[in-house]
């Protein structure tokens, strides 16, 4: 569905060199300097896979979607989605697509919700019946219903993205594009917007690809998932694979039943005793956590126990600084 | 076509609407443009007073001149709103920009239907009463040419202006500073248009002639309409909505190599 080989986008910046003779000589020759936003990227996204695409701030994810979308032509490389070059054929490729760039609404924004998404049944040239489905729809998963009426500028921010996602979605896009969708939300409305991408995904088989600061999102939404850092693709693939490639040590969480002085174990380090819960870690491949627990058990009486996977924050911390380490 | 006009009537519908929700700021800013306009002339009427004539001209004819200017281009800062360089260099620094471009749809009729504002019917009423009231004074010697004529002036006029806005928008993918030069060209013109060219100087002409062809199209017509001649005949004043609406084509096909250009760089 989406081909993407060799992508690059260099952005040239003037640069200017400081005092009063730099600014003159920046008016008759200016100084350029290049940037490699995105730095010969490669993949391959598939009808109805969820991909979350991760990255520090600058590390060329927006830049990526920008050409994904056709809002920038790639310098070199190419792009195909679902067999368009998205800026060429802007108007029909754009028929078939739906984005939310993060703080930006494609809603109007004096006039109510309602207005705006009928507005679009006209852009998109969407059936009436259609139209009529998916708004029902929307509006019963989203909870769009208390503010449909409401002029956009009035809204919070959770409601507006929840709009915003909606109007992305009504013309049954057959990829989504999603640009920080949860950013600056509380945890009830990030967790609406998430429910209703993995529904859209699962019942539409829309294919979604989006960026995002927030692991959770990440952990509910992704199987997949690729991580940019200075415009280039440092990782490609599932989540699981991403932990275990990446991950840092599992952590085992024991509360005994009595209280023990020492309750270290062969193959994990204790971490820490308080009153009587124990927090172990060890290594994936060293031990496996079954063989832990068989082991403590053996020694101590065991109440109730936890296994903690690495968080992935941690996990991606340590892939962006392996990756300085690899290039200085 | 039909369609694409369909939704752009449909998006000045929601334009309006959305206005509609400031009424006590509309109702202020449309006796503003009013006033503003109606003094402007003002000014010019107590100075003419005092000469009774410019150029040759006599006050009636003056105002025939101006008031066509000021209804054209009310009528074309309502119609081109979008396409105002402040507007529509906005829309580029915020990103709004990006978010036409993702919708299936012409992108001058998205922008030409971003926005319209109703606040300048200040400015065509005074612009529209000004020149009617010349032309009752005068009065005028009406003949089949001259009925047909003076919608072509208007039609050439708005496609004119509106040019010089597209022209400014473009401007804006490069840079936002440059606005200002090109403010200059397109008030400063509408400012040179509503007095009788032949009181410029040589090079002044010849820059409205050739390099901005603004003569054709209010100051050539107007002479028709006053029986003065004309230069190189009577044919030159019908020349107005073919100047206009050229600069106009010029000007959508200039914009469309900025859209390239922006889609190269990003904003």
């Amino acid at each position: 569905m989406i081909h993407v080989r060799n992508l690059s986008k260099h952005f040239r910046i003037s640069t200017h060199s400081s005092g009063m003779a730099g600014t003159l000589r920046s008016l008759i020759s200016r100084q350029y300097r290049t940037v490699k936003a995105v730095d010969n990227i490669s993949f391959d996204i598939n009808a109805g896979e969820l991909v979350g695409y991760l990255g520090p701030n600058g590390a060329g994810k927006s830049t990526t979607l920008k050409m994904l979308t056709g809002l920038l032509v790639p310098t070199t490389g190419d792009i195909s989605v679902n067999g368009h070059l998205p800026w060429k054929t802007r108007k029909r490729y754009v028929a078939r697509i739906g984005a939310v760039f993060g703080q930006r609404t494609t809603l109007w924004w004096d006039l109510p919700v309602i207005d705006s998404l009928s507005l679009l049944q006209h852009i998109y040239r969407i059936p009436a019946d259609t139209y009529q489905r998916n708004l029902a729809k929307f509006t019963k998963v989203l909870e769009l219903s208390p503010f449909l009426d409401t002029p956009v500028r009035s809204l919070s921010l959770g409601q507006r993205m929840r709009a915003d996602i909606a109007a992305a979605l009504l013309h049954d896009p057959d990829i989504l594009f999603l640009d920080e969708p949860t950013i600056g939300l509380d945890v009830v409305a990030k967790e609406r917007i998430r429910e209703f991408i993995l529904q859209v995904n699962a019942e539409r088989k829309t294919t979604v690809l989006l960026t995002t600061h927030d692991l959770t999102d990440v952990e509910r939404l992704c199987d997949r998932v690729m991580i940019i850092d200075q415009g280039k693709l440092l990782f490609d693939g599932q989540l699981s694979q991403l932990r275990a490639r990446f991950g840092g040590k599992r952590e085992l969480v024991v509360d005994f039943a009595e209280r023990y002085d020492s309750a270290s174990v062969v193959g994990a380090d204790l971490v820490s005793l308080e009153n009587q819960r124990a927090t172990y870690q060890f290594s994936r491949g060293e031990t496996t956590a079954s063989e832990l627990i068989q082991r403590i058990s053996s020694q101590y009486r065991i109440r109730d126990l936890e296994v903690r996977e690495p968080d992935i924050e941690t996990t991606i911390r340590r892939i962006y600084e392996e990756r300085l380490l690899a290039t200085e | 076509m039909g369609e694409t006009f369909t939704l752009y009537l449909r998006l000045l519908n929601l334009t309006l609407r959305g206005q509609m929700q400031y009424r006590a700021s509309f109702i202020l800013s449309l006796i503003s443009t009013g006033l503003i306009s109606l003094f402007e002339f003002g000014a010019l009427l107590l100075v003419l007073i005092e000469l009774e004539t410019l150029a040759g001209w006599t006050i009636a004819e003056l105002a025939v001149l101006y008031g066509l200017v000021e209804f054209s281009f009310g009528l074309m800062d309502n119609i081109f709103d979008g396409f105002d360089p402040r507007n529509f260099g906005q829309r580029v620094r915020l990103g709004t920009f990006d978010q036409m471009l993702l919708r299936p749809v012409p992108l001058i009729t998205q922008i030409m239907g971003s926005r319209f504002e109703l606040r300048r019917i200040g400015r065509i009423v005074i612009g529209f009463a000004v020149a009617a009231a010349g032309i009752l004074v005068i009065p005028m010697q009406w003949t089949l040419w001259k009925v047909v004529l003076l919608p072509m002036m208007v039609i050439g006029m708005v496609c004119f202006f509106g040019g010089l806005f597209v022209f400014g928008s473009t401007v804006t993918f490069w840079t936002i500073e440059s606005i200002e030069v090109m403010n200059i060209l397109t008030y400063g013109g509408s400012y040179a248009m509503s007095h009788p060219v032949s009181i410029y100087p040589g090079w002044l002409r010849a820059f409205l002639t050739f390099i901005v062809p603004a003569i054709f199209l209010n100051y050539y017509p107007t002479l028709y309409l006053l029986d003065r001649p004309l230069p190189a005949g009577d044919w030159v004043a019908f020349l107005s909505p073919l100047v206009g609406i050229g600069v106009l084509w010029l000007a959508f096909r200039v914009f469309k190599i900025g859209i390239r250009y922006y889609q190269s760089t990003g904003s």
